[in-house]
């Protein structure tokens, strides 16, 4: 019975349920968007009406945001947290920094393209994106967790060496332990 | 006019007298630079502070002039009491010169010298501190120098993201709205 | 033999009762917070869906064998003092092991999870960990001399160290024991703060300086077992004082009535309050609610 199709997907539907209701963020704040998260998570904007409430360390955390640009030196610290992180886990890159480099994009020392390193569930464009922006995407990333679509741990764990080469061009000195389940 | 820059003109005379200095002129109003040989630096710098009390240490800056083969170094000092800021230039070969170290005048002109230690790759003789600073694990050169090429480092290191491939130069159509002319130093450096 | 079965059915039925009843009152402080913030809040129910969330991680690292424990230790104090505690004052399911402990017993159990939680904290690694560890026991320090105080004060003047004979003397007389001994009450409840650790008292997980303290290391279902026992926990505390000083509760609509009041204060405290420091907080606790508790046990003496 605890195999059959239909019971899973019962199961599936209330843990996702669970999960898309209560969203735990880590707010890795090195770029200019970590001003945009204190009225998003405080009175004016309110974020914990949807469950989504800030959490103090990796382990506890659900959702990494990850606002705005990301230097070489940076990137080797989120992914240290992202693995630090218990699945399922998910990430929201804010800006268009993480998306495509924007006004940094020929910057000797700031990465391009996010996803080529971490798996990215939820890119929220904009310069910076204005708190109303940062909580459409949270709804899209709660519809995501429902629809269960949002499987970037998974890709994580199935591309590891295709996303642990791409991490290892740039850090070329690594020093972090391997990551395990 | 030239009566409200005496305090400037006085002090340019002072340091005239003392040092023999390259050029030296008033740029305007509270600001005042004066271009000395390397070997001067630390002589000018001792004299400015205890002297001059310019106590503030401002700023420390490099510029790459590669067609000269020059490192431009500039020191900013604030005097609290005159206002007025004293820029000192010093020119020094891009390879095989360095300059004196100067943090036991100023304890914070460490940090800037171990910043163009790193960006430019010019030395200072006698500067202690960890050879990394704010890069990690750089075996490129130094990245600020204007011989190392971003746009090709950038390119073989990241990833671009397709559609960013036809970023054009957008100015003339900007300045086209309000009939401004793009003027023609900033022409050269067009990305077309 | 029936009377075995009832007791196990209803030991289950306290420690759903604490459970449900725990998890919804942290669900309301968060809502008041709220609204006192001028924000909308959280639904009431947030809690089961963090802890549905937290149970339904795929995976939980630890660090060793008394980081496993520790939640388990947490919750084992968690249920064992509700055991001994009679949540009603009479009836067949609430009362529970109540004939067998009495206050002495339950002062040494509240203690025993915190001190299972700085072991295993211990054990993770983390530097934050081991400052707030530090940082409860010397806050327990501090909240507990006014708390025992009381409670020996109440046994004192009473003669009897049950919480069942420390209740009937309450129906018998008729007067709840925060009129017949006011100062025990006023040292109790000026110590209950400490206990809830709610602001100002939230130096042990200050999430913004200490990264939420010992909890720093644990992720998954071992915050959510911590998340469950802290609510059961939240209850037992209630419930003790709400029997020792408000004449208990003959059902339940009368106990969560009771609770209810109770707890508000604690969190309508901490809603406006920023937090102490850690020697601020000693010196609160050894200042009036020590005076407080040396006059009740003065007042039980003579």
């Amino acid at each position: 019975m605890a195999y059959d199709n239909n019971s899973q997907k019962i199961v599936d539907y209330i843990q996702n349920f669970a999960r898309k209701h209560s969203l735990f963020v880590l707010a890795y704040g090195t770029g200019c968007g970590a001003i945009e998260i204190p009225p998003t998570m405080t009175s004016r904007y309110d974020a914990e009406r949807f469950g989504i409430r800030g959490a103090a360390t990796p382990r506890q955390a659900d959702v990494l945001l990850i606002t705005g640009y990301l230097a070489t030196k940076t990137l080797k610290r989120v992914i240290r947290t992202y693995e630090q992180m218990q699945d399922p886990k998910y990430v929201i890159a804010f800006g268009s920094c993480t998306i495509n480099g924007g006004m940094y994009w020929d910057s000797y020392n700031t990465i391009n393209m996010l996803d080529k390193y971490i798996p990215v569930d939820v890119y929220i464009n904009g310069c910076m994106p204005r708190p109303e922006a940062v909580i459409s995407g949270f709804v899209k990333l709660q519809d995501e967790i429902q629809a269960g679509r949002a499987d970037g741990w998974k890709k994580y764990q199935d591309n590891l060496e295709e996303y642990r080469a791409n991490q290892k061009k740039i850090i070329k000195n690594w020093t972090m332990p391997d990551f395990n389940w | 006019m030239t009566d409200t820059l005496n305090k400037e003109n006085k002090l340019l005379e002072v340091l005239k007298e003392e040092f023999k200095l390259l050029s030296g002129k008033v740029k305007r109003s509270r600001r005042v630079e004066v271009v000395i040989e390397n070997e001067q630096i630390i002589p000018i710098l001792l004299f400015a502070k205890e002297r001059l009390n310019y106590i503030h240490f401002s700023h420390m800056s490099c510029v790459d002039w590669i067609e000269e083969g020059k490192f431009e170094v500039i020191y900013i000092l604030w005097s609290p009491e005159e206002k007025i800021n004293l820029l000192i230039k010093t020119k020094v070969a891009r390879e095989g010169e360095d300059l004196p170290n100067i943090d036991f005048i100023w304890r914070q002109a460490n940090t800037y010298e171990r910043e163009i230690r790193e960006m430019y790759g010019l030395p200072f003789d006698g500067l202690v501190g960890r050879e990394e600073f704010i890069l990690e694990d750089w075996d490129e050169i130094p990245p600020m120098r204007r011989d190392f090429i971003t746009n090709e480092y950038v390119s073989e290191t990241y990833f671009e993201r397709e559609g960013r491939e036809d970023a054009k130069d957008v100015r003339e159509q900007i300045l086209g709205r309000t009939d401004e002319k793009l003027p023609d130093f900033a022409k050269k450096y067009s990305r077309d | 033999m029936e009377d075995i079965g009832y007791k196990i059915f209803g030991a289950f039925l306290t420690t759903v009762l604490a459970f449900v009843v725990g998890m919804f009152y942290g669900g309301f402080r968060r809502k008041i917070i709220a609204r006192i913030q001028n924000r909308v809040g959280p639904p009431v129910y947030q809690n089961f869906l963090d802890v549905m969330k937290l149970l339904s991680k795929k995976t939980a690292v630890h660090h060793g064998i008394m980081q496993q424990l520790a939640p388990l230790w947490l919750i084992t104090m968690s249920i064992v003092t509700l055991m001994f505690i009679p949540v009603l004052k009479d009836g067949l399911f609430f009362t529970n092991l109540n004939f067998s402990g009495d206050i002495i017993f339950l002062l040494y159990m509240m203690v025993f999870g915190s001190l299972g939680m700085a072991l295993g904290a211990g054990q993770t690694g983390n530097p934050n960990s081991a400052i707030g560890v530090t940082r409860g026991l010397i806050q327990m320090v501090g909240f507990e001399i006014p708390w025992i105080m009381a409670l020996v004060a109440l046994m004192v003047q009473y003669k009897t160290t049950s919480v069942t004979g420390l209740l009937d003397i309450q129906s018998q007389s008729g007067t709840w024991m925060m009129f017949s001994s006011p100062f025990a009450f006023i040292a109790a409840l000026l110590a209950m703060p400490g206990m809830f650790r709610y602001s100002p008292f939230d130096i042990v997980g200050a999430p913004a300086e200490l990264a939420s303290g010992p909890v720093s290391e644990f992720g998954g279902k071992y915050l959510s077992l911590m998340m469950t026992s802290g609510s059961i926990f939240a209850f037992v505390k209630l419930t003790l004082i709400v029997d020792l000083f408000l004449g208990g509760a003959s059902n339940l609509i009368e106990l969560v009535i009771k609770t209810f009041i109770l707890y508000m204060y604690p969190v309508l405290w901490g809603a406006i309050s920023p937090r102490f420091r850690t020697e601020q907080a000693v010196k609160y606790f050894w200042g009036w609610p020590l005076f407080f508790g040396v006059i009740a046990l003065a007042f039980a003496t003579f």
